[in-house]
């Protein structure tokens, strides 16, 4: 196993960007430091308010959806019902580690940018989403500011069980109404109705960070740092290859060659984590961090995770890995999910290994066809896109299997995964 | 065969053809479950030939209306394709064909839009096939009589056995259903056999993979 311990997981910024870091803090701060940094939460003083200055600001969801901010917002704001806003910090994905790092050096951030999003749709509800044994930080900073009366809102915790979905729009709602993590069909929509039938926000808590900023510095301060399309900054988690994990705060647009100095030499880029894509090291050594350039090459940023896989290794075998995990995942509701995607798990696995018969790639690329579009949430479209994308990129790698034989020298797992599989109705509350 | 009988002929040779897509349409359909499989299909593959099955028989269906309103031995005006009981004509089985039609009409569209609609509605309107089957079987059965004796009478009661036993077969799984937390473990646990078996075969002897 890839040695991937909480000290590696430190912040990082492009030093040549001038104004960043401007989420993350060098030392984790209390109300105290944040308030001197930051000042006093700009409440609007009515709903709606805020809206048009996250429009201007060009803000997308940073939970790897990419959607417009404001779009959400005004859809919540302009529904029948009192809503409830959620931070989503249940950042399911193992190999991204961004929203627990901003949660425990930043936690006020986060909940500053609640409130004011509570606000701005004018919510009667708060609540904030973590995985069970989250950062103590933010569990502190929330009796913090209840001390020191900052909040209008009461934020309560709701807690996410380990699981790859438990992040999912829908998943969340069902959770936070008190049932299992497990994703519905998307009508109707969470924005119209979700928790307990109310129109719901959710938000990343990284889109709530830069929420906070925006609604103190300005939608023109905030598209200083990255493109026009894409304004701002993000945080990205990276995996360098030699297995250090380090999470920057980058302005979007930045070359990926600036986080990854050695991405040239490497075997291939992971985009956008495990329902990301995998793309030829030439090739994304040209790239930007930015969704314009990256759809181009049928990729997209996703939760921000890069992974550069060492030449070392065996790609079909992390690919195997991966596609064993997201099989495991899947909720078990639909099913072209629950029977395909261990199928197509149980292909990879061969095509992983010595000598696979020949027919069996040709049975992935036919299986990950038939079980596109076909979930309810985004899993098995998202598990395809990563099977895919690594049959293309390491088809090289494919034909010398079938010759019987393996690139790799080094036969120690790259990609973080974690133990075990869920197994009884427990296991997602 | 002359131009005349050529709309009659067409009509019913569609007619029959339809009846049989509908038929596997609907089997088809009671077999989409988490347990359905047919031999040499992938499990999730079987949705796709649903769906492609009942595009195939609505097109059937839509040249057996219009070969039938086309025809000039009987009056059917084109409007009693979709309203019940417009026509002179047979007007009880051909009124049951046009409600079997607009049931099966709810259906496709609903089908095709499935992604902008409520989970919850797609599913009701979708369960109107257990009422559009039968109605088109009475269709076909009332309006023919032909179909009243003979093979052609064995093939619709062939048809009718095979629904029934597709509807016994579902009934059951749905008895023997595995709970939703444990179905991912048991697809996997049946894949790893597989693989299992077949690393036999490439690499390790049957000793060692036994061990």
């Amino acid at each position: 196993m890839t040695a991937v311990t909480a000290e590696d997981r430190t912040a990082r910024t492009d030093p040549r960007t001038p104004g960043l870091p401007r989420l993350l803090p060098r030392t984790p701060e209390d109300l105290r430091a944040h308030l001197a940094r930051h000042g006093r939460l700009p409440y609007r003083g009515h709903p709606g308010l805020l809206i048009g200055d996250v429009k201007a600001a060009g803000l997308t969801g940073r939970g790897g959806a990419a959607f417009p901010t404001y779009r959400k917002l005004a859809v919540v704001a302009q529904a029948r019902g009192r809503p409830v806003a959620i931070a989503n910090g249940a950042e399911s994905e193992p190999a991204s580690h961004k929203d627990a790092l901003l949660l425990r050096t930043a936690p006020h951030l986060v909940l500053d940018g609640l409130q004011l999003a509570a606000e701005a749709v004018g919510a009667a509800e708060a609540r904030l989403y973590l995985h069970r044994g989250a950062s103590h930080e933010v569990l502190r900073a929330l009796a913090e500011r209840a001390a020191a009366g900052t909040d209008r809102l009461e934020v309560t915790v709701a807690e996410a069980p380990p699981r790859f979905l438990a992040g999912q729009e829908t998943a969340l709602v069902s959770r936070i109404d008190g049932g299992p993590a497990l994703p519905r069909f998307g009508l109707p929509r969470v924005s119209e109705r979700g928790v307990g039938g109310a129109p719901t926000l959710v938000q990343n808590v990284e889109t709530l960070a830069h929420i906070a900023l925006i609604a103190r510095y300005g939608p023109r301060w905030f598209r200083a740092a990255g493109t026009a399309a894409e304004p701002g900054t993000m945080l990205a988690t990276v995996y360098r290859p030699d297995g250090q994990c380090t999470v920057f705060e980058a302005a979007i647009g930045t070359p990926l060659r600036d986080m990854l100095p050695d991405l040239a030499g490497t075997q291939a880029l992971l985009a956008g984590g495990f329902h990301g894509t995998w793309l030829a090291a030439p090739r994304a050594a040209q790239l930007t961090l930015d969704n314009e350039t990256l759809r181009r090459h049928g990729a997209s940023l996703g939760a921000g995770v890069l992974a550069a896989l060492p030449p070392d290794r065996c790609g079909l075998g992390e690919a195997a890995r991966v596609a064993r995990y997201l099989a495991a995942e899947s909720a078990g509701q639909c099913g072209p999910c629950f029977n395909g995607l261990p199928r197509i798990a149980a292909a990879m696995a061969e095509l992983a290994g010595p000598k696979p018969r020949s027919r069996t790639r040709q049975d992935a690329e036919r299986w990950a066809a038939l079980v596109t579009g076909r979930g309810a949430c985004h899993h098995p479209d998202g598990t395809v896109q990563f099977v895919r994308s690594a049959l293309t990129v390491f088809a090289p790698e494919l034909d010398a299997h079938q010759r019987g034989r393996c690139s790799a020298s080094n036969r120690r797992p790259f990609l973080p995964l974690p133990d075990g599989m869920p197994a009884t109705e427990e296991d997602w509350v | 065969m002359t131009g005349t009988t050529a709309f009659w002929y067409a009509s019913r040779a569609t007619g029959i053809v339809a009846l049989l897509l509908l038929t596997a349409v609907l089997v088809l359909g009671l077999l989409i479950t988490r347990r359905g499989k047919l031999p040499g299909l992938p499990r999730f593959a079987v949705t796709g030939l649903h769906r492609n099955l009942s595009l195939l028989a609505v097109a059937f269906v839509a040249v057996h209306v219009l070969t039938a309103v086309l025809d000039t031995y009987v009056h059917i005006p084109l409007l009693s394709a979709v309203v019940p009981f417009a026509s002179g004509y047979e007007r009880l089985w051909l009124g049951l064909g046009a409600i079997s039609l607009d049931l099966m009409l709810a259906m496709i569209i609903t089908s095709l839009v499935r992604g902008h609609l409520n989970r919850v509605l797609w599913r009701a309107i979708h369960l109107l096939a257990y009422v559009s089957w039968p109605v088109a079987l009475a269709h076909s059965i009332g309006s023919s009589k032909d179909l009243q004796h003979g093979p052609m009478l064995d093939m619709a009661i062939g048809c009718m056995v095979i629904v029934s036993l597709a509807v016994i077969w579902r009934l059951a799984s749905a008895a023997r259903q595995v709970p939703r937390a444990g179905r991912v473990a048991d697809v996997m646990a049946r894949h790893d056999t597989a693989t299992r078996y077949t690393a036999t075969r490439y690499g390790r002897t049957r000793e060692e993979a036994r061990r």
